[in-house]
C-alpha cells in the first residue's frame, strides 16, 4: 500500500513533462518547468541541505520571492525529512526595524534550524539571523555544496510544515500541519473540482506562496493532480491587476482564486486596453476567500468583465482558515453565488438570522468540503439550531495538530478534535454564511495581521495612554471590504481641538509600523474601553460598542458608589477598583 | 540624468501610479510624508524600476528613507549600468 504523501506526489508527477510550473516574470515573460525538471531540482536541493546538516524534524524557515527556487527549497526540505517554515518577506521601501523583529520571533517560535533564502534577500535578514541564532545559520541554495540526496521516509502524523495564522504579530502562532493534514486538503481540493467534459483544469495564480491559499490551494493540488499552474508574482498583481486575468486568458487556466480585494481591484484597476485579446470564458472556477466576501464586488466584477466572456456562475465563495490546512466550506460549483437578506436588528439583538427583503445581504460560503463537519456552537460550546449565530467549529483530518510548542494557545482553540475557528455565523438550508469574529485578528486586503502591532506602534504616539488602544476590522454595510478602526484613548481626554493631530500622528504610526492604512481613528476618553476581569483589552466588545454607539467614559466613581456596588459582592467591587486605578 | 531629471521622473510615477498630488522634494520621508502603506510603496517602487528599467536591490532599498534616498539609489543604478 502506498501512502499519499508530498513525496510520492512528486515521484509520480516527475514522469510527466506535459504539466508543470509555469513562472511569469516582471515583463510577463513565461518560464516552463515540468514536475520532471522539479523533482530533479528537488532532489539536488534535498541533497544540499542534508550535506549542510539538515535532519529529520528540523524546521527550515524560507524567505524568497515567487520563484523557482521557493519551490526547490519547500520541497527540497520535505524530501530531506525536514519541516518548512514559509516566512514573507518585507514590505518593500519600508524600514525593516520592525520585519526584523517579528521575523526574530517567528524564528524563535518554530526554533529554526536554518534560514534558507533568496540570495538578494539574505544581506537584510541579518538582524533577524543574528536575533534567533538558528544553528544551522542564514544560507542561500547558491552557496551550499551538492551531496548525495537521502530522501527520509515520513508518517502521515509527522509534521510537514508550519505556516503562521497572522502574517505579523507579537506573539506569532505557528500552525502546525501533518502530513495527513496537507495531503488530505489537496485530495479534497482536487475531488470536488474534477475535470469535465474533457477539459482538464489548470490553474493561475499570483498568491504569495508563504500565504495558505497560494501554497497549500494552488501548488500542493497541481502536484497532486498533477496539473499546471501559472504563477505570478503577487507584486506584479497587485501594481498591475491585468496581469491576472491576461494569464487566465492566454494559458487557459480554469481555476484561479483571489480574496475579495482583488475581485475590487481588478474592477477599478484594469482598463479596456489591458485586455485586448482577452477571453475569460474558459475560467470555470473563480474562487473568493480570505476575507469576507462582498456580494456588491463579486457583482461588480461579473457586470465589468462579462464583456470578456466572464461567466457569473463561476463566482464561488469559499472559507477556510490556516488552522485547517485551508478550506472549510465551498460554494456550490458552476453556480452563481448565492446571497440573502437578514433582518439586521435581529441578527445584532438576538444573534437570530430571520430572513427580510430589505435586510442585511450576506453572502453563502456554503457546505462542508468532504470530510469536513462544521457546526455552530453557543459560548458553551452547546451545539445551536439552525438560524442562530454563533461561534463556527470545525473537524476533520485537516485541522491543524497545534500551534507549534504553545500547548495553551493549542487549548483555547481545539477540543475533542473540534477546532474553534474563532468565527462567527450561523447555518442556513444546510449553508454555512458568516458574521463577524470572536478572535483578535485584522483582515486587511486578504491577509491577516495582529491588532498588537498596530496597538503597540500607536503606544509610541505622544498623548496616547499606554496600552489603552484597540485595533480592529470589521465590514461595514455598503463598504467594500473590512475597514481598520483605531480606537484610542487619549491622556488629556477626548473632544479637544487638537484630536485631528492626535488621529493623524496615529495614522502615520501604524503606516510606518505595519505598512497599514486606518479608515477611522476615534479618540476616546480614558477608562473608555471595556477590559477583563484581569485587565486585558476586550476587543470584540470594543468593537460591538463601538457599533452600537455606547463607548462612554465610566461614570465618576464616588465613594458613595463603591459602598453600593459593595454589596453586589466582593468580586465586582475588586473589578470596579482595578478599573478606578486604571484610571489613574 | 540629473538627479533633477529624476526626481521630476518619480514625481510622474507618483502621480500616474499611486495618485500622489503636489510636487516632491529630496527631504520628503517616503512613508510618513508621501502617506505610503504597504500596498503603495510596493506599487511605487515596483513602477519606478519600470520607468528607468533598473532593480532595486532589497538591502539597497531598505537604507531608503527619504525622497532625495530614492533619487540617489536611481541615479547609482542608472549610472552603474550606462558604464
Amino acid at each position: 500500500m502506498t501512502t499519499e504523501s508530498l513525496g510520492s506526489w512528486l515521484e509520480r508527477a516527475s514522469r510527466r513533462s506535459d504539466v508543470g510550473l509555469r513562472l511569469l516574470d516582471r515583463s510577463e515573460r513565461a518560464t516552463w518547468y515540468p514536475w520532471s525538471e522539479i523533482r530533479q531540482r528537488v532532489v539536488a536541493t534535498c541533497g544540499l541541505l542534508q550535506r549542510a546538516g539538515v535532519r529529520k524534524g528540523d524546521r527550515v524557515a524560507l524567505v524568497f520571492p515567487t520563484s523557482i527556487e521557493f519551490i526547490d527549497a519547500f520541497f527540497g526540505a520535505v524530501l530531506a525529512g525536514a519541516v518548512p517554515v514559509p516566512l514573507y518577506p518585507p514590505v518593500r521601501l519600508h524600514r525593516l526595524d520592525e520585519y526584523s523583529a517579528r521575523t526574530a520571533r517567528m524564528l524563535r517560535a518554530v526554533s529554526a534550524r536554518m534560514v534558507l533564502a533568496d540570495a538578494r534577500l539574505r544581506p537584510i535578514l541579518g538582524p533577524a539571523v543574528a536575533a534567533a541564532e538558528p544553528s544551522l545559520g542564514c544560507r542561500t541554495p547558491g552557496e551550499l555544496k551538492p551531496g548525495p540526496a537521502k530522501p527520509v521516509a515520513r508518517t502521515p502524523d509527522d509534521l510537514a510544515m508550519v505556516q503562521f495564522s497572522s502574517g505579523t504579530t507579537v506573539e506569532p502562532k505557528p500552525v502546525a500541519l501533518s502530513h495527513r493534514a496537507v495531503t488530505a486538503q489537496a485530495v479534497a481540493l482536487n475531488a470536488h473540482w474534477p475535470d469535465i467534459d474533457g477539459v482538464v483544469n489548470s490553474g493561475v495564480s499570483w498568491l504569495p506562496l508563504y500565504h495558505d491559499m497560494g501554497l497549500i490551494g494552488c501548488i500542493f493540488t497541481a502536484l497532486e493532480r498533477p496539473g499546471t499552474l501559472t504563477l505570478i508574482p503577487p507584486e506584479l498583481f497587485l501594481a498591475r491587476p491585468g496581469v491576472w486575468l491576461r494569464a487566465i486568458s492566454s494559458y487557459g487556466a480554469t481555476i484561479s482564486v483571489a480574496p475579495n480585494f482583488a475581485y475590487g481591484v481588478s474592477v477599478a484597476k484594469i482598463a479596456d486596453e489591458d485586455l485586448v485579446g482577452v477571453d475569460l470564458s474558459g475560467w470555470r472556477i473563480a474562487l473568493c476567500g480570505a476575507e469576507p466576501v462582498v456580494p456588491r464586488v463579486l457583482r461588480r466584477f461579473v457586470e465589468r468583465f462579462a464583456g470578456w466572456g466572464f461567466r457569473p456562475e463561476s463566482l464561488t465563495p469559499v472559507y477556510g482558515l490556516s488552522e485547517a490546512t485551508l478550506a472549510v466550506t465551498f460554494s456550490e460549483l458552476g453556480a452563481p453565488f448565492a446571497s440573502r437578506h437578514f433582518d439586521r436588528d435581529r441578527l445584532s439583538a438576538e444573534g437570530r438570522a430571520v430572513p427580510a427583503a430589505d435586510g442585511l445581504e450576506l453572502v453563502s460560503v456554503g457546505r462542508p468540503l468532504a470530510g469536513i463537519d462544521v457546526r455552530v456552537r453557543d459560548g458553551e460550546g452547546r451545539e445551536l439550531p439552525p438560524g442562530r449565530v454563533g461561534g463556527v467549529w470545525a473537524r476533520g483530518p485537516s485541522i491543524m495538530d497545534g500551534y507549534l510548542g504553545r500547548p495553551e494557545a493549542t487549548d483555547e482553540v481545539l477540543r475533542d478534535g473540534w477546532l474553534d475557528t474563532g468565527d462567527l455565523g450561523f447555518m442556513h438550508d444546510g449553508e454555512l454564511y458568516l458574521t463577524g469574529r470572536k478572535k483578535d485578528v485584522l483582515i486587511l486586503r486578504g491577509r491577516n495581521h495582529s491588532p498588537t502591532e498596530v496597538e503597540a506602534a500607536v503606544d509610541e504616539v505622544d498623548g496616547v495612554r499606554l496600552g489603552c488602544s484597540v485595533a480592529v476590522t470589521w465590514l461595514p454595510e455598503g463598504a467594500d471590504g473590512e475597514v481598520l478602526l483605531l480606537l484610542v484613548e487619549a491622556n488629556r481626554g477626548a473632544g479637544r481641538s487638537d484630536d485631528d493631530e492626535l488621529i493623524e500622528a496615529c495614522r502615520k504610526a501604524v503606516r510606518v509600523a505595519a505598512g497599514l492604512e486606518v479608515d477611522v481613528v476615534e479618540v476616546l476618553e480614558p477608562g473608555t474601553l471595556p477590559r477583563t476581569s484581569s485587565g486585558k483589552l476586550r476587543r470584540a466588545a470594543s468593537l460591538e460598542l463601538y457599533l452600537a454607539g455606547e463607548l462612554v467614559p465610566p461614570e465618576k466613581m464616588t465613594p458613595w458608589r463603591l459602598a453600593g456596588a459593595a454589596v453586589k459582592g466582593s468580586l465586582e467591587v475588586a473589578r470596579l477598583n482595578r478599573k478606578n486605578r486604571g484610571r489613574g | 540624468m540629473t538627479p533633477a531629471e529624476i526626481l521630476a521622473a518619480i514625481e510622474e510615477v507618483a502621480r500616474v501610479h499611486i495618485g500622489f498630488t503636489g510636487s516632491l522634494r529630496p527631504e520628503m520621508r517616503m512613508v510618513e510624508d508621501l502617506e505610503l502603506d504597504s500596498l503603495k510603496a510596493l506599487t511605487l517602487a515596483l513602477e519606478v524600476e519600470n520607468r528607468f528599467r533598473i532593480c532595486l536591490d532589497p538591502a539597497l532599498e531598505a537604507t531608503i528613507e527619504t525622497v532625495g534616498d530614492l533619487v540617489n539609489a536611481v541615479g547609482q543604478l542608472l549610472a552603474d549600468r550606462d558604464d
